[in-house]
């Protein structure tokens, strides 16, 4: 398929065209037990999906933002002890494939910080922004080996790229 | 580019090492919303071009900026989000008044446009490492919800080496 030509109408045309043929919704389906699941846990933002996976952070009315892990061949989540603490607030989280290692961006007195959390052992590792700087944002490579991290420094967004054992 | 810059150790899950995200063009830029292909080979960031965000493609170790054949325009661009060895790449692009989830086929060169149900409106993608399925925040009556999407019939599946191909998209009863 060419590249059309950058024109606005064009390219709605083609949408609008692509959309009648290809029938409800482009062919996308949605998986109605999951997002039913989904709409029970109040708000939810940030998602993060790896296989069977997805880790989300989920705000119930009238409660505080808590990172909630979907266990997807089950249909409901899984308890994450130890990470969700009454002093922070997550902002972003990434999870891997094998659903062990989740990172997790966090507001904590005033400040943010960059969490590794490991389920398996239930314990949680800070990691340090160097050189200092803001984390606000987090991805993990679904091989659990990379995180890449939006900070903020020196008034630029810069990314940070960590390998992890 | 010299990919290894610091190396840190000392804590019980390290150590771990820190990498300088590669620089594309003349030097230090704003980059923003990071995401990596599901082995860690590729980064997909936003940079701004012409005072708009716009997607980057990069070889995470050489810094080397791979084509996006059909996402020059409809800047600007959000939320990336790669497969496991990048040959999908889903973002949300403009289109007219309203922000369109799309997904790039780089094995084909195809701009697949995801539609939504009417009146939800996308902020955030991810997309499944095997393309299969991909989540969607959206806002939706006032509020941020999450949905999940099944892509098996859109998509071929692009699997982790070594992995048998399954046909996705079920594992959940209806």
């Amino acid at each position: 398929m060419n590249r059309p030509s950058g024109s606005g109408p064009l390219w709605g045309s083609l949408l609008t065209l692509a959309l009648l043929l290809g029938g409800c919704q482009g062919g996308i389906r949605p998986v109605n037990g999951i997002n039913q699941q989904l709409n029970r846990l109040g708000s939810s933002a940030s998602p993060s999906l790896t296989g069977t996976w997805l880790a989300l952070i989920a705000t119930r009315q009238g409660g505080r933002a808590q990172v909630q892990l979907i266990d997807l061949q089950r249909g409901a989540p899984v308890p994450l002890l130890g990470l969700n603490r009454a002093d922070s607030l997550p902002i972003s989280v990434a999870v891997d494939q094998a659903g062990e290692r989740l990172a997790v961006v966090r507001q904590r007195d005033d400040r943010s910080e960059l969490v590794l959390y490991r389920r398996s052992i239930q314990a949680s590792q800070t990691l340090a922004i160097e050189p200092a700087g803001v984390p606000q944002r987090v991805n993990l490579s679904a091989d659990g080996r990379v995180l890449a991290v939006q900070v903020s420094r020196g008034g630029l967004w810069q990314v940070d790229l960590l390998e992890l054992p | 580019m010299a990919a290894l810059t610091v190396v840190l150790s000392g804590c019980s899950l390290g150590p771990w090492r820190r990498q300088a995200a590669p620089q594309a063009g003349l030097g230090p830029e704003s980059r923003q919303q990071p995401a990596l292909s599901g082995d860690g080979r590729l980064l997909a960031s936003l940079v701004e071009r012409a005072g708009r965000s716009t997607v980057l493609l990069q070889e995470r170790l050489s810094g080397k900026v791979l084509p996006l054949r059909q996402l020059r325009s409809r800047q600007p661009h959000s939320s990336p989000s790669l497969s496991w060895n990048g040959r999908y790449l889903a973002l949300l692009v403009q289109q007219g008044a309203r922000r369109q989830a799309v997904i790039e086929d780089r094995a084909t060169g195809r701009l697949q446009p995801l539609f939504l149900p009417a009146g939800e409106e996308p902020q955030e993608l991810s997309l499944s490492p095997d393309g299969q399925r991909i989540a969607v925040e959206v806002i939706s009556g006032g509020s941020e919800r999450l949905r999940l999407f099944d892509l098996s019939g859109l998509l071929e599946p692009d699997p982790a080496p070594g992995m048998r191909q399954s046909g996705g998209g079920q594992g959940m009863t209806p």
